[in-house]
């Protein structure tokens, strides 16, 4: 369904020194130097998949996203959306995709919605008949209806969120991508946005490629990840093989007893693993533990703590995937410095 | 006062490096001038062929040569964008920004406009009154430049930048009401090119219309100075129009800082 | 084409919505260009009240090539204004992300999105300079010399639309090139006035390189003093074509290197 094969792209960046000296001499001798957004990155997306794209800002996954929607012509590498070529063949591939930017929208800003829809069906070419139904399903599954009159300026963001999904899903695409859908939404109006996206998915078999910082929309929406940082690809494959390999750490949370003083470096003064192998926070009288447990077995460490400390409460758990791409976005940085 | 001002220092910094940030625009702006000045060189070329004499309504040719890219230049110098840039901050509520700081609004407008005024004497006052002086040179086979007409021409520009920037920290309040302010721009600085002589001397208009807009603060803001600098005021008249901009300096002030008072309880009620 | 037709028309017709909303910024656009062209006309008055003609051109034939090149550019500014906001903004925010992701060819899709009607200010002054003048100019007046005036209209309207697409595609590749528009673009103060009244250079300058002379004195002569019909409208038509062309070209390389905003 859709291939990206070795994806690149540079950009040419002028850099100024800082203050009124360095403004003096870009003026006259601009240095420019080239950024890589994107390096070699490859993948694959079967049809009806729902794929998150992840990474931390600045990774390149907007970089990357904007190439397979045919914005941006990579510097080399290409992809393809069902044999389709956005760089020799935009207007039939774009027929195929819808996008939806959440910082930004396609909609006529001053203009009553319903007129947006009606603009799109005709550059999209949507017979009347089709139109009417889509129409009905979007509607279905976004409830557009109190506010299809409303001028988009004066929607909520929620509303307009609902509003910009449905306007890339009039004419039927099969790849909807979604770059940072739940962005500044509140916890209900993030429910049914995903809820919305799951439904759209599961009846239409839309492909679904969304990028996102909120783990949980991850979590409750995606088959797979794929993870890039510094414009390359770090990890693709599922949620469930990502957290058997890293699944490894556990959280142990511990109270101690009232009066009963220990310091974080008291605890880890006789255990020897190292920064990246356990981290302990306190938090008054609370400790939270995490440590990987193939280096200290979760019995050992168990032993260990209650033989150094009066416990009040004490409990394990497993890492989430919020931790485990935590640790996964720290190694980045680690390896860079 | 060296306290105060110190304050105002870093707006000035500001100025200068957005002038050079968008160096490309301003030189656009100065090449449209140019363009705009040798069109209508040809144009007056035109029409004092036509004519034949050497002088038209008072002026020879290379008078207004002078006063052709004088004008010009004399218009540049005391652009003021303050309307522009109130709008925009209107339009965008980040006035309200600029009014949580500790300092006048109107003085943190004017400190940085001043950086990019500084900018413009360097890159085109000098070279302009030197390529003048250069052709006076030629033309007339003497030298023609009066310093004391300079220094009373960079007086009366001042005024005359002063006048500007009240007239369009007035105009920057339109925003309120109007939203087309690329439209209304252009409808007022076509109307301020006219009034103030920029376009045509206003010594070619008929006199009543000449009287009155001499009398008018447009005049003082373009007219005024280009004529002290030809010399075509007696000292008499010229500590005369001086002292007409100088009143209308003190009018718009006042003007501005009441229209300003209104806005602050406009924008206070539209929670900016 | 009938596609292209249907669409433009819907645009269009939202544009004109949106601006039902805001009649005052109709208002004071239109006014504007009004103001503008009617100060443009004092000039040429108080000129004319001193001297009986202009390089062999009576007023009102100076009045009639002044209101002539008008319309070209006030069609062009009706039409094709988006691409003042492709230069100034839209590339270096990155709203021409839009105009990617939809079937349509973005070139046509950013012209048909707006509707400039301030122009009317222009075609307004334009046309009722025309009826002014027309009369008293003493025009060469043929069936042809009508026909091959009114065939370069839109040819001169085109060669502005071609001068703004190139200059605005500009941006694809430095982000913001609202300054070389504006600097281009102002070289049509040249096309207000007889081309014979400036040097050679400049006449060669406003006719083959940034061809603005093309868009008011040219389609006129023959009008005017009868001489070379074909000529004259010929190489309005055949120039635009070719700028025409090679803005197309520019464009479609800026496409390419155009960079979104952002990461």
């Amino acid at each position: 369904m859709i291939y990206a094969e070795h994806l690149r792209k540079e950009f040419k960046k002028v850099v100024k020194d800082p203050g009124l000296k360095g403004s003096f001499k870009s003026l006259f001798k601009p240095k420019k130097e080239i950024v890589v957004a994107a390096d070699d990155v490859s993948f694959h997306v079967p049809k009806g998949e729902m794929l998150g794209f992840i990474g931390p800002n600045g990774a390149g996954k907007s970089t990357v996203i904007k190439m397979l929607t045919g914005i941006l012509t990579p510097t080399s590498g290409q992809c393809r959306i069902n044999g389709k070529n956005p760089q020799t063949d935009r207007k039939k591939y774009v027929r195929e995709i819808g996008v939806v930017f959440g910082q930004r929208t396609q909609l006529w800003w001053d203009l009553p919605l319903r007129e947006t829809y009606s603009v799109l069906k005709e550059i999209y070419e949507v017979d009347d008949d089709r139109f009417k139904k889509r129409m009905a399903f979007l509607n279905e599954v976004l409830d557009l209806e109190d506010f299809m009159s409303s001028p988009v300026r004066t929607l909520s963001l929620g509303q307009r969120m609902r509003a910009d999904i449905a306007a890339s899903m009039l004419h039927s695409p099969k790849v909807l991508f979604l770059d940072e859908p739940t962005i500044g939404l509140d916890v209900v109006v993030k429910d049914n946005i995903r809820k919305a996206i799951m439904k759209i998915n599961k009846e239409e078999q839309t492909t679904v490629i969304l990028t996102t910082h909120d783990i949980s929309d991850i979590e409750l929406l995606c088959d797979r990840i794929v993870m890039i940082d510094k414009g390359k690809n770090v990890y693709e494959g599922s949620l469930r093989q990502l957290k058997e390999k890293y699944g490894n750490i556990r959280e142990l949370n511990f109270e101690t007893a009232p009066g009963f003083s220990l310091t974080e470096d008291e605890f880890r003064s006789g255990l020897e693993l190292g920064e990246d192998k356990m981290t302990v926070e306190k938090d008054k009288n609370i400790f939270k533990v995490r440590f990987d447990s193939t280096e200290m077995p979760v019995g050992e460490m168990l032993n260990y703590t209650l033989s150094h400390a009066k416990v009040k409460d004490i409990s394990f758990k497993e890492a989430d995937v919020e931790e485990i791409i935590r640790r996964l976005y720290k190694q980045g940085e680690c390896e860079n410095e | 006062m060296n306290r105060i001002g110190k304050r105002y220092v870093p707006f000035m910094k500001a100025g200068v490096q957005t002038l050079i940030a968008y160096r490309l625009n301003f030189f656009g702006f100065v090449i449209g001038g140019l363009i705009y000045c040798i069109v209508m060189f040809y144009l007056w070329k035109a029409v004092y062929d036509s004519a034949g004499g050497d002088s038209f309504l008072g002026f020879t040719m290379t008078e207004m040569v002078v006063y052709l890219f004088l004008a010009n230049t004399t218009t540049q110098l005391t652009y003021s964008t303050v309307s522009g840039d109130i709008g925009d901050e209107i339009k965008d509520g980040s006035i309200s920004m600029r009014m949580i700081k500790p300092v006048d609004m109107d003085w943190s407008y004017l400190f940085t406009e001043l950086g990019a005024a500084f900018m413009k004497v360097v890159v085109l006052l000098i070279p302009v009154t030197v390529g003048l002086e250069i052709y006076r040179y030629c033309m007339l086979g003497e030298v023609m430049f009066r310093p004391l007409n300079f220094l009373l021409y960079f007086l009366s520009v001042i005024l005359a930048y002063i006048i500007s920037f009240r007239v369009n920290l007035c105009f920057g309040f339109v925003a309120f009401y109007v939203k087309n302010l690329w439209g209304f721009n252009i409808l007022k600085n076509s109307i301020i090119n006219f009034l103030s002589g920029s376009l045509i001397p206003l010594a070619f208009m008929p006199d009543v219309m000449r009287t009155i807009l001499e009398y008018m603060p447009f005049a003082s803001m373009g007219y005024t100075p280009v004529m002290i600098y030809m010399g075509k005021y007696s000292a008499y008249e010229t500590a005369f129009r001086l002292g007409i901009q100088i009143v209308w300096a003190a009018v718009m002030f006042g003007i501005s800082k009441l229209i300003w008072i209104g806005a602050v309880k406009k924008l206070s009620v539209q929670g900016g | 084409m009938r596609r292209a037709w249907k669409i433009y028309r819907l645009l269009a017709a939202q544009n004109l919505k949106r601006l039902m909303e805001y009649k005052v910024d109709f208002l004071t656009g239109a006014v504007s260009f009004l103001i503008d062209q009617a100060v443009g006309i004092a000039f040429i008055f108080i000129i004319f009240t001193q001297i009986p003609q202009l390089s062999g051109f009576t007023f009102e034939q100076i009045v009639f090539i002044y209101g002539f090149s008008q319309i070209p550019k006030g069609i062009d500014h009706l039409l094709t204004d988006n691409l003042w906001c492709v230069g100034y903004f839209i590339v270096r925010q990155g709203g021409f992300d839009k105009y990617m992701t939809r079937p349509i060819n973005p070139l046509f899709h950013v012209i048909a999105e707006t509707f400039q009607v301030d122009a009317i200010g222009e075609l307004v002054v334009g046309i009722a300079l025309i009826c002014y003048s027309a009369g008293s100019a003493g025009l060469y007046v043929t069936p042809l010399s009508v026909i091959l005036t009114i065939v370069a209209v839109p040819f001169a309207a085109l060669i502005y639309t071609s001068i703004k697409i190139a200059t605005s595609a500009i941006a694809f590749w430095i982000k913001s090139s609202g300054f070389i528009i504006q600097m281009v673009y102002g070289m049509n103060e040249f096309a207000k006035y007889p081309t014979t009244i400036y040097s050679v250079p400049v006449r060669v300058f406003v006719t083959f390189m940034i061809p603005f002379a093309l868009t008011g004195y040219y389609p006129v002569v023959y009008l005017l003093t009868g001489e070379n019909p074909l000529l004259n409208t010929g190489i309005v038509v055949s120039v635009s074509i070719v700028f025409f062309i090679l803005s197309l070209l520019i464009w479609n390389r800026g496409l390419s290197a155009y960079e979104s905003a952002g990461a």
